[in-house]
């Protein structure tokens, strides 16, 4: 578990090949709608990472992630929009509003586990649905959500560079987290709660901080993401295709490892995007479905797993 | 000076069936003691109290004279108690080495981010145990039943007890495993460690006990002597009918 020379040298490979990017575009190598895909990928990333801190390690799987990100992006979205706070503020408070919103949803962790867990955290998506639906519409848009909002980037190119680098550095900063005996207690948690209460941890602390931690990323994520799209809509946001989208885009990619949810996030958008045109309805959805159990079936693991052993054959393969 | 342990009328029900019924004993520092009982006697559920895991219904537990019954498992344990399980309960997808990384953890998670891994208190433990360099790496998975155990402990002395809780560690293990463990515990006891250990294999557990406590349907039938404890009539039915 130990963060190796190798590790780190792939995360600067990963980062500077991520800043050249945006060089493609201007030779034309690739189209500014292939990095609009990107950006909702990177997107898509930060969001996948977020909930596999909260659920992929600790087993605590949440149904309900829109719920955090709902609320980083509301509460960003009505101050900046009704009460003109500047965004260096209204992000932090967003962030910070997100964490109490993932100590809220930590609640129903100290009694329930397993699938009624994943149950009473999709009421808790559907039920800041309802509110923001009734509660002072004036403020939250109300069904129709909100436009208008103030945008920290033009263009696609601007609009890569910051989803990229918040990705990045997001995930480098949890991945090297879960790295730490930290880490290895959340993971524990996730295989044997029982038993890491009976090694004299307070298992109650450990999931509280894994609550606030994919709270903290869903509510950077989803404050980012609504100045990023300039507007809000409740019927995209509070939606079970997009909760499984997130999931299973940790999924496919690697439960647990934090860089496996940025390669199911790209994985998974760039499928949809070339699905878009044989497939343009809701039935691509059902494709999720499938690729995860084909995932499955051949490696638990996910998309991390097979990556990492068919990088130590090639090692092998290279000094026997 | 008071007792290590001290149960006193201890009552644990689950619905109808009564399975501790009015237990007390003592075990004094340094002492080793053997649980002994035919299936079902409630040997694991009274381990189960002392660890917190299981409420008690009633009836109280003193830890150096302590009453701990409010305390959750984590703080008993940092008291001082650690047990192992009957069923061997590793971390699945860790590797001998994490699985007593957790077991090392101190529960601050300040520590837990900022201080690194005892690699060598680890490796320490597991060899202490009586699992080979060969099997540090390796996954619950592949273990014997034997080395699962041996991990088990080995994740129980990392917490640091002072009173250790052994349930069945024999069950599963080879002659020379048995005599392995044997000699771990005699050696901890020499350190000054206090036991008590459940365990079927009686003969295995004769030489590391200093008494024993037969139980049987939740109650205390017998305490005293080895020797003595086995001729006793009560105890001789107990296992004949169990
Ligand atoms: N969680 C539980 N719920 C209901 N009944 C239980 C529970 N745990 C144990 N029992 C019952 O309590 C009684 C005592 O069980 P316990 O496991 O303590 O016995 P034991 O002496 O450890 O037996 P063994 O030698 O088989 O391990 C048994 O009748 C068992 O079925
Ligand atoms: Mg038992």
């Amino acid at each position: 578990m130990a963060v190796r020379g190798r590790h780190l040298a792939l995360w600067g490979l990963f980062m500077a090949g991520g800043l050249l990017l945006p060089l493609l575009v201007d030779t034309g190598i690739i189209g500014r709608g292939t990095l609009r895909t990107i950006i909702m990928a990177n997107f898509l990333a930060i969001f996948a990472m977020s909930w596999d801190v909260l659920s992929g390690r600790t087993g605590y799987i949440s149904f309900g992630h829109p719920f955090l990100i709902g609320i980083g992006a509301y509460t960003t979205a009505i101050l900046t929009r009704r009460f003109d706070v500047a965004v260096e503020y209204s992000i932090p408070i967003a962030v910070l509003v997100t964490m109490i919103g993932g100590a809220v949803l930590f609640i129903p962790a100290l009694r329930i586990r397993g699938s009624y867990f994943a149950l009473v955290t999709l009421a808790f998506m559907e039920l800041v649905y309802q509110l923001v639906q009734v509660i002072r519409p004036d403020l939250t848009g109300g069904t129709r959500g909100m436009s208008g909002i103030v945008t920290l980037t033009k263009g696609a190119v601007q609009g890569y560079y910051l989803s990229f680098t918040l990705m990045a550095l997001l995930g480098f900063f949890l991945w090297l987290l879960m790295k730490t005996r930290l880490g290895t207690a959340l993971s524990a948690i996730g295989m044997n709660e029982d038993s890491v209460a009976g090694s004299g941890l307070n298992t109650t602390r450990l999931k509280l901080v894994a609550f606030m931690l994919g709270a903290f990323a869903a509510g950077l994520g989803g404050a980012f993401y609504v100045h990023y799209l300039g507007s809000i809509a409740p019927r995209a946001l509070f939606d079970i295709n997009f909760v499984f989208t997130i999931i299973v885009a940790a999924l496919i990619g690697g439960a647990a490892t934090i860089t496996g949810p940025i390669f199911g996030a790209f994985f998974l958008t760039f499928l949809l995007e070339y699905l878009r045109p044989v497939l343009p309805g809701a039935e691509r959805y059902l494709i999720y479905g499938g690729i995860a159990l084909l995932v499955y079936m051949y490696q638990p693991g996910g998309l991390h797993k097979i990556l990492e052993v068919g990088l130590e054959r090639l090692r092998k393969r290279a000094n026997p | 000076m008071s007792a290590c342990l001290e149960l006193t009328d201890l009552v644990k029900k689950f619905g109808g069936l009564v399975a501790t019924s009015g237990v007390s004993f003592k075990v004094e520092q340094g002492e080793s003691i053997g649980l002994i009982g035919p299936n079902g006697a409630g040997k694991t559920t009274i381990f189960s109290q002392i660890m917190g895991e299981l409420r008690q219904t009633s009836g109280k537990i003193l830890l150096y004279g302590r009453d701990i019954r409010r305390l959750s498992t984590p703080a008993r344990i940092k008291r001082g108690i650690g047990r192992t399980y009957q069923v061997p309960r590793p971390f699945r997808e860790m590797n001998v080495l994490e699985n007593i990384r957790v077991g090392l953890m101190p529960d601050n998670i300040w520590k837990m981010v900022f201080e690194g891994p005892d690699r060598d208190r680890e490796e320490e433990l597991a060899l202490s145990v009586g699992l080979s360099p060969g099997d540090l790496l390796r996954t619950p998975a592949e273990l014997s039943m034997g080395d699962l155990r041996k991990l088990e402990m080995a994740r129980t002395m990392a917490t640091e007890p002072s009173i250790m809780l052994l349930d069945e560690v024999f069950a599963g293990l080879t002659k020379g495993e048995i005599s392995q463990i044997g000699d771990l515990i005699g050696e901890l006891r020499d350190d000054g460690m206090t036991f008590l250990i459940v365990s079927h294999d009686l003969p295995a557990l004769e030489p590391l006990v200093d008494r024993c406590i037969a139980l049987d349907q939740g109650r205390k039938i017998a305490e005293g002597p080895f020797d003595e404890v086995m001729r006793d009539e009560a105890v001789r039915a107990s296992y004949l009918g169990g």
